[in-house]
Order: structure tokens, then C-alpha cells, then sequence
């Protein structure tokens, strides 16, 4: 039974790395930190996988990563999209337009520097949605908080980088 | 229903979660009347949008090659012929083998290495003990062991002689892969490697 819903750490490595690497890089913006993070949560997981219980994968492995990056920095420091009821709402849809892409594209230096500007709650509770694709509750189950905190989180977070940054369009 | 209004404070939360799809019907319809009774509303859901797009647009980087494990089976070829390993993870490992001729070949080194510990004769302990319960020679300052040697060094000379009858106590490792080669004739069992792996000589 477990053999179907364990995966080996081989197999979390390859899929999982990059978004860890990735997940790493945005809250530090620094690659050796990146890479630190990823070799020790890969090091968790193979000690980890033999106690793990099938559940929520997602949860268990985000929570490991979550840990092991609080713990290097104190060593240094979807559900599908609702659609809107029926009504004229012309260019209010979840989907960016062209010309927003475009600009956002350009920005993307400016975005990881301000993500860095952000308290440590918001930034984690932004990338793990925006970056890592995290769903809330996966949020909530990684980050130990509420459903409503990383609701609340990803707000203010989200608020704080529309202040920083200077839109081209 | 009375009109809302709008107030950023109280339901740009809103306007966040409903572009991440996690609103529960009756909210997707605040949202709606909210962007249909409000220009601000309107106003500041497009500003959320824009930031989330930057966000999720960010290039997305490639984790190090070197990070990442090359598909070889590594240290867990060890503790696949000590039979450490869970059936599951067994099978694999042995699926492995059947496709990779370097983790073959490495799970043979391995096994070669392996069998001349395992074949390391039993220390006869009643020699060293006799030896330790000898009183000590006190010749003026003299030991029992000339040159200066330590303790540990006379301890290893001793061991050598037991095992060694006397000979040469220099161990070969071939010398030892017979000895296992012998064991395991005598010993149905005793070999380790599953019959499709069978190590051959060099």
C-alpha cells in the first residue's frame, strides 16, 4: 500500500528540487542558500520517509522545508479558480492581460528585492503561494497557522509589494 | 440587501483570495458586487492582480545538477547486501541492478570488500587474556616488549600471533575472499548477492 503513496527521496528530489531551490532563492535571494536548504532537506526527507504516513505529501514535505530554512537562518539568520457570477466585469478576471505579463517580466528584479523588504510571515506565506503554487490550506498545514492567517498573510504581503514597486504601464 | 461599500481594508483580503481561487461561493458574490458598486474597488483589484502576476511570473530557476542524486544507487548498495533494506525498497534497488552495469560493478567491489571482513578469523581471547594476567617482568627498567613499543602496538602484535599462528600477520584481502569462498560452499546461505548478481572472480 505505502508503496504506491511513498515516493523513495530520489524521487522527491527530482520533483520537488527545483521548487525548493526556487522556493529557497526568492525568500533569500541568494543562491548558496538555495542550494544549502535544498541538500539539507533532501538529508531530512531520507531520514524522514521511513516514519512518514500517507496523508497530505505536500504538507509533510513543505513543513520539513520550512524547518530546515528557520533553522539555517537562526544558525545565521488552488483550488480551481471561482468563476465571478454572471455580469460585465470586462477586464476583472483572475488572467493578467498582455501588457501586464509583459511588465511583470521586466520587474522581476525589483519583485525579489522587494519581496526581501517583506516581515518573514508574509514573504513565506507570498512565495509558498506565488512561487511554490501552495494552495492555502497546504499554506496553513506547512507554516502551522490557520487557514485565515495565510489568508490574511498573503494579503498584507502582497499589499506591502504593490506599495514597492513602480508599475511601467 | 443594503449596498456595500467599499473599504480596502476590511476586503482587499478578499479580492486576494478570490485571484488565488480560495473564496467560498457566497464570498465570489461579495467580491462581485463589490467590483460592480465600487471604481476603487475595481482599482485596487487590478493593482492586486498586477502584483501577483510579477509574482508568479518570476523566472523560475534550475536547482543545481550536483544537488540532485544521479540515479545511481550510492550508499545504499551497502546496506542492500547487509539486507537492511525493506522489501519494497529491495526490489527496487534489485530492478536497478538489473539495468545499470556501474552499480553492478560497484555492488561487486563492494561485496568483495564486504566478504573479506566478514571472513576475519575470531581473535582466541583466552591467549590475550592469559597474557594480561602474566605479572609484569621488572627487570631494573626494562619492559616486556623491547624497542619502545606501546601498549597498543604490543596489543596488535599479540592478536597477530593468535590469529596467526605465528605467521606472517600481515593479512591479504584475496587470502580472506577464499576463506569466504570456502565459508560460503560450507554454508548454503551464507553468500549474500542473489543468484542474478553472482560475483565472479577477477
Amino acid at each position: 500500500m505505502t508503496e504506491e503513496l511513498t515516493p523513495t527521496w530520489e524521487d522527491v528530489a527530482h520533483r520537488y528540487g527545483r521548487k525548493i531551490y526556487n522556493f529557497a532563492y526568492r525568500l533569500t535571494g541568494n543562491p548558496d542558500d538555495a542550494a544549502d536548504l535544498v541538500q539539507e532537506v533532501l538529508l531530512r526527507v531520507r531520514k524522514g520517509l521511513s516514519s512518514y504516513q500517507p496523508g497530505s505529501f505536500d504538507g509533510w514535505l513543505w513543513r520539513i522545508t520550512r524547518n530546515a530554512f528557520l533553522d539555517g537562518i537562526r544558525k545565521k539568520k488552488r483550488r480551481p479558480e471561482s468563476a465571478l457570477p454572471e455580469g460585465d466585469h470586462h477586464d476583472l478576471g483572475s488572467s493578467p492581460s498582455p501588457d501586464e505579463v509583459l511588465a511583470s517580466i521586466r520587474l522581476s528584479d525589483d519583485v525579489q528585492s522587494a519581496l526581501l523588504k517583506l516581515p518573514y510571515e508574509f514573504r513565506e506565506a507570498v512565495v509558498l503561494c506565488d512561487v511554490v503554487g501552495l494552495a492555502y490550506d497546504e499554506i496553513a498545514e506547512a507554516t502551522d497557522v490557520p487557514v485565515g492567517t495565510v489568508r490574511s498573510r498573503i494579503h498584507r504581503g502582497r499589499k506591502l509589494l504593490r506599495g514597492m514597486l513602480t508599475w511601467p504601464i | 440587501m443594503a449596498d456595500l461599500i467599499f473599504d480596502p481594508d476590511v476586503h482587499g483580503e478578499l479580492f486576494s483570495a478570490y485571484l488565488d481561487g480560495q473564496l467560498t461561493p457566497a464570498e465570489v458574490i461579495v467580491v462581485s458586487e463589490l467590483l460592480d458598486g465600487s471604481g476603487e474597488a475595481i482599482q485596487e483589484f487590478l493593482a492586486l492582480r498586477r502584483v501577483r502576476t510579477s509574482l508568479r511570473l518570476l523566472p523560475e530557476f534550475e536547482v543545481p545538477a550536483a544537488l540532485l542524486p544521479d540515479g545511481h544507487l550510492g550508499d545504499r548498495l551497502s546496506a542492500y547486501l547487509d539486507g537492511e533494506l525493506v522489501t519494497i525498497e529491495h526490489r527496487r534497488v534489485t530492478k536497478h541492478l538489473v539495468d545499470c552495469s556501474d552499480c553492478r560493478a560497484e555492488l561487486q567491489e563492494l561485496d568483495r570488500a564486504r566478504i573479506a571482513v566478514r571472513s576475519l578469523p575470531g581473535v582466541d581471547t583466552t591467549v590475550t587474556e592469559e597474557i594480561a594476567a602474566t605479572p609484569p617482568l621488572h627487570h631494573g627498567r626494562r619492559r616486556i616488549v623491547a624497542g619502545g613499543l606501546g601498549a597498543a602496538a604490543a596489543a596488535a602484535l599479540l592478536v597477530g600471533l593468535a590469529v596467526g599462528g605465528g605467521s606472517d600477520p600481515a593479512f591479504v584481502l584475496e587470502d580472506l575472499a577464499t576463506h569466504h569462498v570456502a565459508r560460503a560452499s560450507a554454508e548454503p546461505g551464507f553468500a549474500v548477492l542473489p543468484a542474478a548478481f553472482e560475483v565472479s572472480a577477477p
